[in-house]
């Protein structure tokens, strides 16, 4: 059977003066899993879910989280929920274990301060100030503070941007973690690799509108047969290069990268090694692979997430 | 309420363990205390202190027939003089040196009284003397003035000009009692009332200390209201809290409790260095002076308030305290007297809540006379409290916009 719906958003509408920041979006995320907003920075991500987490109101739509409906989010609401902000800071000559201290203060049952700090793997640093902190820790003091309430809902509005590869993996593993225990994540993001490694639903926004949404294999498999091949090619000109567009069912350079789409791999693997010895060039980190989300979102707006 | 106190706590530890805020808030006004309570602390103490004096005497060659002119003179010589062994004297006088030009002697001196080298120039006009030996024969006649010039920057020049103006009524008992007009013995006594001369002496720094602690609330409300509002705003640290339950009304609590706890802390840090490092003898623990204490902190920061709501970034707010601090406190009569300015700085010290809680603060010690009705004294701030609470409350965003 399938889970029940923990959160649920119908025609979400916001404006900035003109800018139609989210325009009608609906969608809904399932108890126990992790719901992913990808899309490329100013898609309306971070507005969907400042509406969502109560510190924005939106213009029209509704709102359904724990059974009830609602134009906005309560207190109530808020004391069930846990929120990590994409830019959120801390006072930074605050100890460790007082920003805990403070934030579960805020809560009606917050779970012991020690229990959240190992959680987070920061029980050695509960005594130094917030300034000291590197970057991934003051990141997982931020998950740390969003989980003092032991919250059903969870929020991570692009939860790793800026962090090292190590920090990185270190979030992703509190966020599997979380899922394991039977939280509900709603994350936003616009690394594809952690919207595939993490999400149970994607969804696409862009333009304040949702593209499209399913699981990752879902949406991946939209392209049905075809398999992508990549290579550098910095040394070479346009020219030379687009002799390779009629061997391919799609063709893209970006940047020093050649992204080849094809649907018959073989047949498009020799003529591109035939074309590589005519032109005496070498096929440097060359790369078959499957689609993935970033392709799809490229398919579909013709730009890429990290533009 | 564990939010509302751990908010205060914040608050306070932010402050004090911040460098730079802990400068401004503890150091620097006990630096001023230490500064300013060095420099005339021991003004008035008769044997310690010395003020540098000139008396230019234009009376010197004309006729006085008593010889008014060289009285005054004698006087002052005595000032002079040691009067007890081992002792300075009060005065350190100035004279033109024989056969210098009097009115090239006076410019000189003036330049210097200008130049902070004099506290006062004390000139004895031509015809001084026969103009008292005319006003004593006939009551009608008007006097020939002794000119005192003084320097309105100086506090030494202030405190001199308390001194020579003693001198100059027990030099003028004197002359009534010589022409025979004026019965010492049926006289109100007037007690010449030297500056920490007697036993219930008023000391500078009594005078000084809570001028100093106003200052302390008066720069905590101005710079650190706004500066932890709109710095945490703008780092996005009030949008962490946003996100809990916890509620604008609850943070208000908070800092204002965390903020006032500060003010407390400041308080017994000055009075402490006052009382034992400088003797102050002043006590606070009065119900006029504790309530004062407290619609001072209360006033300077809703004052903080107002400006961080008026202003759109941190810096901007840092910018606007900056632009009213200097003018509010020296416009106020804290560190000064305020009397002799233009009208157009007196309407900014009649205005300027600080003006009304230093002379409140000083009048429930009673170390200076009340300046202002009990009511304006009372109402002016609380006329700034509720301004600032009206317009922050319209006007202040607590969360950054997009």
């Amino acid at each position: 059977m399938a889970k029940s719906a923990l959160l649920r958003v119908s025609d979400l509408v916001k404006h900035y003066g003109d800018v139609r920041a989210v325009d009608g979006i609906s969608f809904e995320a399932r108890t126990s899993s992790v719901f992913t907003l990808l899309g490329p920075n100013g898609a309306g991500k971070t507005t969907t879910l400042e509406i969502l987490e109560g510190i924005r109101e939106p213009d029209s739509g509704e709102i359904e989280v724990f059974d009830v409906r609602l134009k906005r989010i309560t207190r109530a609401v808020k004391q069930r929920m846990g929120v990590l902000l994409q830019d959120g800071g801390f006072e930074p000559y605050l100890k460790v274990r007082e920003v805990m201290r403070l934030f579960a203060s805020f809560f009606e049952s917050p779970v012991p301060i020690d229990e959240v700090l190992s959680q987070v793997a920061l029980t050695d640093k509960a005594g130094a100030l917030v300034r000291t902190l590197s970057g991934g820790q003051k990141q997982r003091l931020a998950v740390g503070a969003a989980l003092v309430n032991d919250p059903e809902l969870i929020f991570l509005d692009e939860p790793t941007t800026g962090l090292d590869p190590q920090a990185r993996r270190n979030i992703w593993s509190i966020v599997s973690d979380l899922k394991g225990r039977g939280k509900t994540i709603i994350l936003t993001t616009h690394y594809m690799e952690e919207a595939e490694a993490l999400s149970d639903w994607v969804c696409i926004l862009d333009h304040g509108t949702i593209i499209a949404q399913g699981t990752p294999r879902e949406l991946t498999q939209d392209f049905g047969e075809e398999t992508m091949i990549e290579f550098r090619a910095d040394e070479l000109g346009s020219g030379a290069l687009e002799a390779l567009r009629s061997c391919c069912k799609d063709f893209r350079i970006d940047g020093a990268t050649v992204t080849m789409e094809t649907e018959d791999l073989p047949a498009t693997m020799e003529s591109l090694f035939a074309w590589s010895r005519e032109q005496d060039v070498s096929l440097r980190n060359l790369i078959v692979r499957q689609p993935n989300l970033e392709d799809v979102f490229l398919s579909l707006t013709g730009r890429r997430l990290r533009e | 309420m564990n939010d509302v106190f751990l908010l205060a706590r914040t608050y306070v530890a932010t402050a004090i363990r911040e460098r730079v805020t802990l400068f401004w808030f503890l150091i620097f006004p006990v630096f001023l205390l230490v500064v300013l309570a060095l420099i005339f602390g021991r003004v008035g103490q008769e044997g310690e202190i010395n003020f540098d004096v000139a008396l230019v005497n234009q009376d010197a060659g004309s006729s006085d027939p008593v010889g008014f002119a060289a009285m005054v003179v004698d006087v002052f010589d005595g000032l002079a003089k040691p009067q007890v062994e081992r002792q300075e004297p009060l005065f350190t006088l100035h004279r033109a040196d024989q056969g210098e030009d009097p009115a090239e002697f006076l410019d000189h001196e003036l330049t210097s009284l200008r130049r902070g080298r004099r506290a006062a120039v004390i000139v004895i006009p031509e015809g001084f003397g026969s103009s008292v030996f005319g006003q004593m024969a006939s009551s009608e006649s008007e006097g020939t003035p002794l000119i005192v010039y003084m320097s309105g920057t100086s506090v030494a020049s202030e405190m001199a000009a308390e001194i020579v103006g003693q001198v100059l009524s027990g030099i003028d008992r004197e002359i009534l009692v010589r022409a025979g007009r004026f019965d010492p013995a049926d006289a109100v006594t007037a007690e010449t009332v030297w500056l920490g001369g007697g036993d219930d002496e008023t000391l500078y720094v009594d005078f000084l200390l809570p001028g100093m602690i106003l200052m302390g609330f008066f720069v905590n409300g101005l710079f650190g209201v706004p500066g932890a509002i709109l710095f945490n705003r703008d780092r996005r640290i009030l949008r962490r809290y946003w996100v809990t339950p916890v509620s604008v009304p609850r943070y208000l609590a908070g800092f204002s409790l965390g903020h006032l706890a500060l003010c407390g802390i400041q308080f017994v840090f000055l009075f402490l260095l006052g009382r034992y490092a400088f003797g102050a003898t002043v006590s606070f623990a009065q119900p006029a002076a504790l309530l004062t204490l407290i619609l001072g902190a209360v006033t300077f920061m809703a004052f903080g308030f107002l400006i961080a709501a008026l202003a759109r970034t941190a810096n901007a707010g840092m910018a606007t305290a900056n632009i009213l601090n200097m003018p509010m406190m020296f416009l106020s009569g804290m560190f000064f007297p305020i009397t002799g300015l233009p009208a157009f700085l007196k309407a900014i010290v009649y205005v300027n809540p600080v003006s009304y809680l230093v002379n409140g603060l000083r009048v429930s010690l009673g170390v200076e006379s009340a300046a202002f009705s009990p009511a304006l004294a009372i109402g002016v701030p609380l006329g700034w409290i509720a301004l600032s609470a009206l317009v922050a409350s319209r006007k202040l965003k607590w969360d950054v916009e997009r």
